[in-house]
Parts: structure tokens; sequence; C-alpha cells
């Protein structure tokens, strides 16, 4: 049993098509000989997904992740190849496509149901539960062009989870509303996944990918890069993409008389991950190997978040940690702990010098991304230990 | 077949658009849904006011021909107008939502059709109560009207599937439409019998024979024969005007089906 198959799945663009079309444009081609620019937005896709399993889909702007879902849910038709999915099939793409902004609360949400193919009776039974899910009971007659952004979405939201599709395609959803809403969507996710649905989720969130996912599937200009385990992929993905598309400068340099030969992130029980929580342990290990016996050396690091701002920085020296000498293999080990990080990625420069600052052995710059995850609602960048009290005046 | 075998699996879908756009279309304005009925009998009203003034007394203008025209050629004009934006006013349904194309122009020609038998309920007593006056009765073949409904409501499809369609990929269509649409209101006998044109197809009798092949020609004509008994036209051409649009109506589905399915690119 298969959920969703790919077969050599190829979607081809015009790039002259693109636009608003006119009558004009359309002869002016046909009568050109010229060959139209084309561009494919996916190409050869071959995939398979058996049922029950929560696939995330991740990968930079424009590689052809919306594109595929769009194939996927039947609102695209493949150039060549095809695409199966086994029974009903629901996209949490648009929500609130549909609505119309003159008509009621009310009636909007048996619209969208309809459009959604959730049938009249279940909305009819389930009518309460989704107005107060939606936390809009008394809005519910006014008509929607009235309603904010988030109470729009809301609604949208409690009509779309009515749904009870095979197979849920997830798009940003989770970038709308605010934390406590982002809350209750991953919530009905999750819901969905214990009914043992299929879902592909797509998302920048990649936290959330890692937190969901049994398995990722990497896309990069339309072609299917890798396919695995979430830290894995995500890591490859942050490494390889992030750094190539110049959001940093990725350097690696210095004499090699000292070599960095890995670097192992782990987390508080000692495995190997990308993705670490606010408040727990970080441990970064530097296995080296020095060929021939080195002074003095000194070990340092710094992070910077995924914008480049400089976090923090520290070396043996500063900490003064001496070292005398080190020669052959070896390993350095740092703890972090507790983690004060918020929420975000960020990446990890490490660097080994000599004691003057003459010398650079081996220095990673900005080599080592990583994540950070934060279960609390606190925001901002760094976490920091807060105390309220409060003297009400007598 | 096949698209009436979607459109039935989707009929609660169906009607839930076209009340959203019947809803959409009245809401807010203080005579609502009356506005269905009173702008096409202010329409037929200056028509027979004009005809009258202009063609001076000795012109034979029925009353009830004009009435009984203008609300035919009324739901043919709502189903295009409204089928022109079936796709391009409703873009996000087409890109995020999959539903098969077809109930889109569907629904459209559903909410005219609404509209349209809305119209009737005031068009039936108002052309009984204009016979009774010249001493006559509402023909009992009106009763078969139902049919001559089904199959405008059927070419109006037609033509909502092929502009609703044709507007997605050039967006000319929509005044070439509007200039179609005028042209055409005349060369159909919508403000006028059909024996207007009568001394026309003494000289030409070709012309006649093209006059006929268009399908309102002989659509409102056979509404007319219906209620006031007026002659029915059964001429070959006719007769080929009545059938041509079933024919064409497998190209049309089939034409529909495949330029639906680069709908969601250029959108």
């Amino acid at each position: 049993m298969i959920a969703i198959e790919a077969q050599n799945l190829g979607k081809r663009y015009r790039k002259a098509g693109v636009g608003a079309p006119t009558l004009r444009e359309a002869l002016k081609h046909t009568f050109r000989r010229k060959p139209m620019e084309d561009f494919w937005a996916v190409r050869g896709l071959n995939f398979a997904i058996e049922p029950g399993r929560t696939i995330g889909v991740i990968g930079p702007n424009g590689s052809g992740k919306s594109s595929l879902l769009g194939l996927l849910a039947g609102t695209i038709t493949p150039t060549e190849g095809s695409v199966r999915v086994a029974g009903r099939i629901s996209s949490l793409l648009e929500l609130g496509a549909g609505f119309h902004p003159d008509l009621s609360g009310r009636e909007n949400v048996f619209l969208n149901a309809a459009i959604l193919g959730i049938p009249q009776e279940d909305v009819r039974r389930r009518f309460d539960a989704i107005v107060d899910f939606a936390g809009l009971r008394e809005f519910i007659d006014m008509p929607v062009k009235h309603y904010s952004s988030g109470m729009y979405v809301r609604l949208a939201f409690a009509v779309a989870v009515e749904m009870n599709p095979d197979v849920l395609l997830v798009d940003e959803v989770l970038a709308v509303g605010d934390t406590a809403f982002q809350m209750k969507c991953l919530d009905r996710i999750r819901d969905f996944k214990r009914r043992g649905k299929t879902i592909l989720l797509v998302s920048h969130a990649l936290e959330t990918v890692e937190q969901f996912c049994d398995e990722v599937i990497l896309i990069h200009k339309g072609a299917l890069i890798q396919r695995g385990p979430p830290s894995e992929v995500i890591f490859n993905y942050l490494k390889s993409y992030m750094v190539r598309i110049g959001l940093l400068n990725v350097e690696e340099h210095g004499t090699r008389e000292v070599e960095i030969r890995a670097v192992r992130l782990l987390d508080a029980a000692g495995h190997e991950t990308v993705v670490f929580t606010t408040g727990q342990p970080m441990v970064i290990e530097v296995h080296y190997h020095a060929n021939h016996r080195i002074e003095k050396p000194v070990f340092g690091f710094n992070l910077k978040t995924g914008n480049g701002i400089y976090v923090f920085g520290s070396n043996t020296q500063i900490a003064k940690i001496p070292l005398e000498t080190i020669a052959g293999d070896g390993v350095m080990r740092l703890t972090i702990h507790p983690l004060t990080l918020m929420a975000g990625r960020f990446f990890l420069s490490l660097a080994i010098h000599s004691w003057d600052h003459s010398v650079q052995y081996h220095r990673q710059e900005d080599l080592h991304p990583f994540m950070v995850k934060d279960d609390s609602q606190h925001k901002g960048l760094l976490h920091l230990d807060t105390a309220w009290e409060h003297r009400p005046a007598l | 077949m096949q698209a009436l075998a979607i459109a039935w699996r989707h009929r609660e879908l169906l009607w839930n658009l076209a009340g959203r756009d019947l809803k959409g279309r009245y809401k807010d304005s203080m005579l609502g849904l009356l506005w269905t009925i009173l702008a096409p009998l202010f329409m037929a009203g200056i028509y027979i006011f004009f005809l009258r003034l202009l063609g001076g007394r000795g012109l034979q203008i029925g009353m009830a021909d004009i009435i009984i025209g203008v609300f035919a050629w009324q739901f043919t004009v709502q189903c295009v107008t409204s089928g022109l934006n079936a796709f391009t006013g409703n873009a996000n349904l087409v890109k995020k939502v999959y539903l098969p194309r077809l109930l889109l122009p569907t629904s459209v020609v559903l909410s005219a059709l609404v509209n349209f038998l809305l119209m009737l309920v005031v068009q039936l007593p108002l052309i009984a109560f204009l016979l009774w006056r010249q001493h006559e009765m509402l023909s009992v073949w009106t009763l078969a009207l139902p049919v001559v409904i089904v199959y405008h409501t059927f070419f109006n499809l037609l033509l909502a599937l092929t502009v609703s369609a044709a507007n997605v990929y050039f967006r000319d269509t929509q005044h070439l439409v509007g200039l179609g649409l005028s042209a055409w209101f005349f060369v159909s006998p919508v403000m006028y019998p059909l024996s207007f044109v009568h001394d026309l197809a003494q000289r030409w009798p070709w012309l006649e024979s093209l006059y006929q092949l268009n399908p309102l020609t002989v659509i409102i004509t056979a509404y007319r024969t219906l209620q006031t008994g007026a002659p029915l036209v059964l001429t070959p051409a006719a007769l080929v005007g009545w059938l041509w649009p079933l024919a064409a109506a497998v190209l049309v589905f089939y034409a529909f089906d495949r330029a639906q399915r680069n709908f969601a690119d250029v959108l």
C-alpha cells in the first residue's frame, strides 16, 4: 500500500506565459518561431510514501515545494510523469479560500466546508464545535469583511480541520496567527497524525519539521536531493544550502598544522543532533589532529545568528584554561549549560590558533549550523532568568 | 455525460457556490432580490416606450413579446457576463483548492437560472394579464416551458464554459464579449418579434436562414410560441439552429477539459 506515489513527475512553466495574458501576445508568439524560454519548477521526481507517515518537505525559496504540493493536490497538471494519491486528499494550503466577504461567518462556514468537500450534514452537526474552536461565537453572524485578519484565519482553520482526508497537505499554515493559535494548529495536526493520516508538511520552520516528521525530503531546483531522517536531512540542508545561497560566508582556512577532523554536536543524552533546547546542555566535541607538537594552542569558538549577529565568543585563553602542548589525535570538549539561546537558527565557528594569534592553524567560520527550539512562549534572542515581584500600594 | 455526473456528485457544493453568488449580489442593497425582477422589467419598459415613440402608431409591437424576449435575453447575458469572471474572479479557488473546474461556471449558470425562474414567476401572470386585455388567454403550451428552459440553460452553460476559459488565457475576451453581446442583441429577436424581419427575409432568403441559425432566435421564439401562441418557425435552418449547439457541446466540453489543466499556471 502506497499513499502517495510520484513517477518521473515534472512541471514546466513558460517564462513568457507568466503574467496577464493577452490575445496580442499569443498571436505574437504564434507568428514568431522563436522558441519560448522554459523552466522546470519540478522535474524527475520519484518517490513513494507509505500511509500514516508524516513527511516534511524542505528546501530554499523557489525550489519547487509549492509546485509539488499543487501537483499532489491536483490544482496543477503535470507536464510529464504522473502522481497518484490513494484516498481522499485535502490541503491546508490556503485558509479561507472561497470566503465571500459580504457573507456572514455562519454562511461562510458552510460555503467553505462545501469547497473543502465536507458534507453539509457533518457541518450542521459540528457547527457549534467549529465556532467554539474559532472562538467567534458572538461574531458568527457578522459579515466576514468586518473580521480582523486573525479572526478570519481562525474561522477558516476551524472549518478546515473538520476535514477527514486520508492524505493531508500542509503548507506554511503555521506561519499565521499568534503563538497560541499556532499551538492549536499543531495540536490539530498532531491529532491527524494520531489518527493515522498521511501528512505532507511544507515549512520553513525547521524546528517544527524536525519535531513532527518521520522523514524529511529535501528539494532543490525541482529535484529531490535527499530523503531521510529529519535531523540528518535538516543538518545537510542548513549546511549546504543556507550557506551556499549566501546567507553567511563559510570559510575554512589555516595552516592545518592542527586540523579539525570532525565536529560533533551532542545533546544532554549524548546523541548527535542539530536541534537543541533552550535551558538544556549543548556539547561540542572537536576532534583534532596535530601534525607535530604544538606549544600553547588556543581553542576558540563563536556563535552567530542565522542573519549574522555575533552572539557570543570565547576561547581557552580568555577562559583561562591554558594548554601546554598537543600532539597527534585528541578531543576538545566544550559544554554550554544551560543553553540560553532562544528559538532560532545559529552558526558555530571553531578555531585553533597559536597563543599570540600569529598563526591560524585551522579556522572554520560558520561551518556548523544548528537550531534551537524553545517550548516556552518567551520571545527574543537570549533567555534571561527573570523574577517578577509585585508590591501593591496599601 | 461525465460533466453531468461530476455536477451531480458535487451538487451540495454547486448550491453553495450558487447561493454565494446570489446572496453576495444583493447583500446590503435595500431592495435585494427584487432587483432581479425590477431591472429587466424596467428595460422592457424602456424598449416598449421608445419603439412606440419611434415606430409610430402603425407599428404592431406586442408588449408580451418584448417582455418575454428581454427576460430570456437577460438570462443569457447574465450567464455570459458572470461566466467571464468565473475563474478570473476566483483565482484562489483555482490555485489553492482542488475542485472540478467545471463547477465554477456551472454554479454561475445555476444562480442565473434561479434568477430567471424568479423572473418567470413575475412574467407569467404579467403575460396572462396582457393577453387577457386582448381577450386572449395564456396558451396551454405554457406547461411545456420547462423543456425550453432546460435547453436554454444548457446552451447558456456552453457559453459560460467557453468565455470563462477563454478569459483565463486572453483577458481580451471580456472586451470582445462586450462587443459581441451588443451585436447579438440586435440580431436576435429580443425587442422585436420575428415578424419584424419579415420584409428582410423576403428579399434575402439566405439571410433569413442565417438569422435562424442563431440559437437565441429559436429559443426566444419558442418562449413566445408557448405562451402567446405566436407562430413557430419550422424551417430547416431553424432546426439546425436547435441542433448545432448540441453537437458543439462535445467540442466545448472537450476543449474546456483541455484548457482547464493549465488554469493554475496562468491565473
